[in-house]
């Protein structure tokens, strides 16, 4: 079947009908205006009939009195740019191109577009050849997008979080402003190789980071979610909670590209980490209140149920028992008094502010210390080696650290071995930034095995030594810790101990 | 009523020995007594005498002690009671009242006849002894 005749080139109908046919199919509004060299003024030649529709009024009528209607159409403020890039286009012979509002009669607020191509006539004439069309509807649109972009932008600012791109076939990713600003860049957004964002990540988080990320892939998890530090570039980790989803896959099926958020938790993981040291402190204190429990239930008890047996045996006793029982109430009564006074150095401990600290020099304070005890290092022969750097000082209570030396140094010397020469040193290390004092002897050694839980507890001995009173470490213990360190102790039967004294630098 | 001719009195606590000595002289108590400031003292002693007439009766264990405290005693003790030539009674006897030590003593069913609380009257052992 054919549809088509031959050509008809003659049909009868004029070029201009066949044009204005067409445009008048063309909802923008067709226009040619010409610039007169001479009169110096734009003169309208054509407009189609479209300007019915989009100015509201007809042609004809339009054309009468251009500079009325332009006046009465166009918005104030926008009539001027108008003009001037009109003449602009005309003086440079350049594509006019011009955004303005109208206000109609019905329609009222519309936003238009006006683009024409001027020519330059013979005497200097220009026309424009050119259309305006109605972008009411795009404006609209793209004012709505830009307003939810803007709550986004605020929104995620507020909440501070940052956004990520990661295109995993150039393996890229993309971030935001805020996320450069967690980075403490400059906050604008930029690209980077994905290593970028790998070597940023602590190396103690960086298992859980990956297994986070593969469990996701491999579909565990609906969502991505993982938590962990990230270095800033100055060189400060901080805690990140970063959230994202696949948005394409590739042609196997395979995530093509990742895009999620990544907020700022730094403050939330302080927060944590201090509860957790609160909870530390809390569990020692605890431990320290069962100690005051135990003095008062043990050994002031002791004490009191001495007494108590003693007089009333002492009610029904000869002179002569008598005699001998009051130098017993003698033995009872200092035992009671020497009680009372462990348990005023403890309250002492606990009580005592602790920001009564002082820088001091480590080495000083141990030559004092090994003078006051001279007599004792002669009469045991004890080798004495010290490795501690001059200028070494910390930050310390001073009464603490006399008595921590003292009680390390007197127990070394107490529970040495008969059977060698008595050897001890004493060592400085800072490990991690934490100022280290070992104390190490060649002395008996505790049995760590059966002892390790009740070495530092109250009257805990462990020598069959007549000296042993089972304070000492007790109470240094507990000094140690009130300047926020710690003790450590290894030890080996019949080889000798080493107690490692850590003390607490928050600098 | 059990026969008591021999008595082990373990505990660190010297004045505690005096005492206890004079309560059974003036309840009329006569019983010979060994007195160990701690367990390890009393657990070498009687390693080093199993059979014989050495070997106690009765004994009256302290919990808290130095070197070797009373559970410790009664961990080494069980695992060489059975080779012993007698089965002693053995009570606890201690100055602390804190329910743990109390429910411990619990634990050592058979070996453990009872908790007593310092001071020690004569009340106390008339149950101790009678029994």
């Amino acid at each position: 079947m054919k549809v088509f005749d031959n050509p008809d080139i003659v049909d009868g109908e004029s070029l201009s009908d066949f044009y204005e046919k067409l445009l008048s199919q063309v909802p923008d509004l067709i226009f040619k205006i010409r610039w007169n060299s001479d009169s110096k003024r734009y003169a309208i030649i054509f407009l189609s009939e479209s300007i019915n529709d989009l100015l509201e009024t007809p042609s004809k009528v339009f054309i009468t009195d251009p500079t009325k209607y332009f006046r009465e159409r166009i918005f104030e403020e926008d009539l001027q740019p108008f003009i001037s890039s009109l003449e602009k286009s005309r003086k440079t012979i350049s594509q006019w191109d011009n955004i303005f509002r109208v206000n109609l009669p019905i329609k009222g607020l519309r936003w238009m577009q006006i683009t024409a191509k001027p020519e330059l006539k013979p005497h200097g004439s220009v026309s424009f050849y050119g259309r305006v069309t109605d972008i009411t509807e795009f404006k609209r649109q793209e004012q709505k997008l830009h307003l939810s972009e803007e709550r986004y932008h605020y929104a995620l600012k507020a909440a501070s979080e940052g956004i990520w791109d990661w295109d995993m076939k150039t393996n890229v990713v993309y971030l935001s402003a805020q996320l450069m600003k967690m980075l403490g860049k400059t906050e604008v957004p930029a690209y980077f190789p994905n290593t970028f964002w790998l070597s940023r990540i602590h190396p103690d988080d960086m298992e859980a980071y990956n297994k986070s990320k593969t469990d996701y892939f491999k579909k565990k998890n609906a969502t991505y979610e993982s938590i962990y530090r990230v270095v800033t570039d100055q060189g400060k980790y901080r805690w990140v909670l970063s959230r994202g989803s696949v948005v394409d896959y590739d042609a196997k099926g395979k995530p093509a590209r990742v895009i999620g958020t990544l907020k700022d938790i730094n403050l939330l993981k302080e927060k944590e980490v201090e509860l957790g040291n609160t909870i530390n402190i809390i569990v020692s204190q605890n431990n320290r209140l069962n100690n005051f429990a135990h003095i008062v239930s043990h050994n002031l008890r002791s004490h009191a149920s001495n007494l108590k047996m003693l007089l009333d045996l002492f009610k029904t006793a000869d002179a002569e028992e008598r005699e001998e029982m009051l130098e017993h109430l003698e033995a009872i009564s200092n035992g009671l008094s020497i009680t009372i006074s462990h348990l005023k150095e403890l309250v002492e401990i606990q009580t005592e502010i602790k920001n009564v600290r002082e820088q001091l020099n480590l080495r000083h304070y141990l030559k004092n210390i090994l003078n006051i005890l001279h007599n004792e290092i002669k009469k045991h022969n004890v080798d004495i080696e010290i490795n501690i750097p001059l200028d070494v000082t910390v930050n310390y209570n001073p009464a603490y650290l006399e008595s921590i030396l003292l009680n390390f140094t007197t127990n070394a010397i107490k529970y040495s071995s008969q059977e060698r020469k008595p050897m001890l040193s004493y060592d400085f290390e800072i490990i991690d930034g934490r100022k280290i004092l070992s104390i190490s002897d060649n002395g008996l050694g505790i049995d760590l095995k059966k002892h390790k839980n009740s070495l530092f507890g109250m009257y805990k001995t462990f020598h069959k030594n007549q000296n042993a009173r089972g304070i000492g470490l007790f109470i240094t213990k507990n000094q140690v810790e009130a300047m926020g360190g710690k003790i450590e102790v290894t030890s080996e039967l019949n080889k000798g101990t080493t107690f490692k004294i850590y003390f607490d630098e928050e600098d | 009523m059990k026969k008591i001719s021999n008595l082990f009195v373990i505990d660190d606590d010297k004045i505690y020995h005096f005492l206890l000595k004079n309560l059974f002289k003036q309840n009329g108590i006569d019983v010979a007594s060994t007195f160990f400031i701690n367990g390890h003292d009393a657990i070498e002693h009687i390693k080093t005498n199993p059979s014989g007439e050495v070997l106690p009766d009765l004994i009256l264990l302290d919990v808290n002690m130095p070197i070797m405290n009373g559970w410790q005693f009664l961990e080494e003790f069980n695992k060489i009671s059975g080779s012993l030539a007698k089965k002693p009674t053995i009570y606890m006897i201690s100055s602390s009242n804190n329910e743990v030590d109390i429910n411990k003593s619990k634990e050592f069913d058979g070996a453990v006849k009872g908790y007593f609380l310092k001071p020690i009257c004569k009340e106390d052992l008339e149950k101790i002894f009678l029994y």
